[in-house]
């Protein structure tokens, strides 16, 4: 049997740390972004965010609203009575709209 | 009496389409309504969108002017109830007035009209009808409801229920191009 060359202790030590500190440094925690729905927009209208960032909705209008990804196979919010908040996760560009009033149009773009 | 029937020929004006034309009387800054009529006749202009939505909810199979409907039925109630609310914050009884009282003679022929029709003439007569009458309670809230309300709050909520209205007018249309394709 062939004895470690010495040299390589090092170089193991090495990626061992390497190896470490890449798991155990802190992630980059996913932010929360806030969409306002107010005067019958959804405002920002565009929306960049980072993948596992989370959205969320907020309706400020007098009005029932909802978010709809466009679709119609991927997610769509319970109604959002006026006060309302709804949670998403960002997991892939979408263009979404309220299906309460179809003309209200937004876009979720995940860089 | 005078300015009564100078209102009552606005109303009118403003239902036809030619309301900053017919309407010399609203135009001068002189108030013709009081916020306790203003309130009466936003109040009205709401519940005849609601009674029209029930017209369409009887009458309609079209799945897209239900949907509709529904969203009517729904949003001019939430306007009805902020407005209920700050009447009664504020402590004032909506009156009748001639505004509020031709909105209503004129609904009457309205949804007498909707009644006779079936099927897809009446999703358009339906349709037809919203269109028009979001356009003129539209010109009707900013040319004359804003400039006749006196209470900053009352002003305040009937300019949050501007894009509302203009939301349902862009709806009315998008559903009129697709009945007119069907
Ligand atoms: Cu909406």
């Amino acid at each position: 049997m062939k004895r470690l060359k010495p040299w390589l202790l090092p170089t193991g030590l090495y990626l061992l740390c390497l190896f470490l500190s890449g798991a155990t440094s802190p992630p980059v925690s996913p932010k929360v972004h806030t969409v306002e729905i107010s005067r019958m927009q959804f405002n920002p209208q565009v929306l960049v965010v980072s993948m596992g960032d989370t959205i969320e909705f907020v309706n400020k209008d007098m009005v029932t609203h909802d978010v709809t990804e466009s679709s119609g196979k991927s997610w769509k919010s319970p109604a959002l009575a006026s006060g309302a908040k709804w949670r998403l996760v960002a997991r892939k560009t979408a263009d979404y709209y309220c299906s309460y009033h179809p003309v209200m149009k937004g876009k979720i773009e995940v860089k | 009496m005078k300015i009564r029937k100078s209102i009552s020929a606005s109303a009118i004006g403003l239902l036809f389409g030619s309301f900053m034309l017919l309407s010399p009387a609203v135009a001068q800054d002189n108030p013709t309504l009081s916020d306790a009529e203003v309130a009466h006749t936003a109040v009205t202009a709401n519940q005849i969108d609601i009674d029209y939505a029930k017209i369409a909810q009887e009458r309609s199979k079209d799945a897209e002017v239900l949907k509709f409907a529904e969203t009517m039925a729904s949003d001019h109630k939430a306007v009805i109830d902020q407005a209920v609310a700050l009447v009664t914050k504020l402590g004032v009884t909506p009156e009748v007035n001639a505004v509020s009282k031709q909105l209503l003679s004129d609904a009457e022929k309205t949804k007498e009209m909707l009644r006779t029709k079936t099927g897809a003439a009446f999703n358009k007569a339906y349709i037809d009808n919203e269109v028009a009458y979001h356009k003129a309670v539209i010109a009707a809230v900013e040319g004359l409801l804003i400039p006749e309300s006196e209470n900053a709050e009352l002003k305040s909520l009937l300019e949050s229920i501007v894009p509302a209205l203009q939301a349902h007018l862009e709806h009315a249309q998008m559903v009129q191009k697709d009945l007119n394709g069907k």
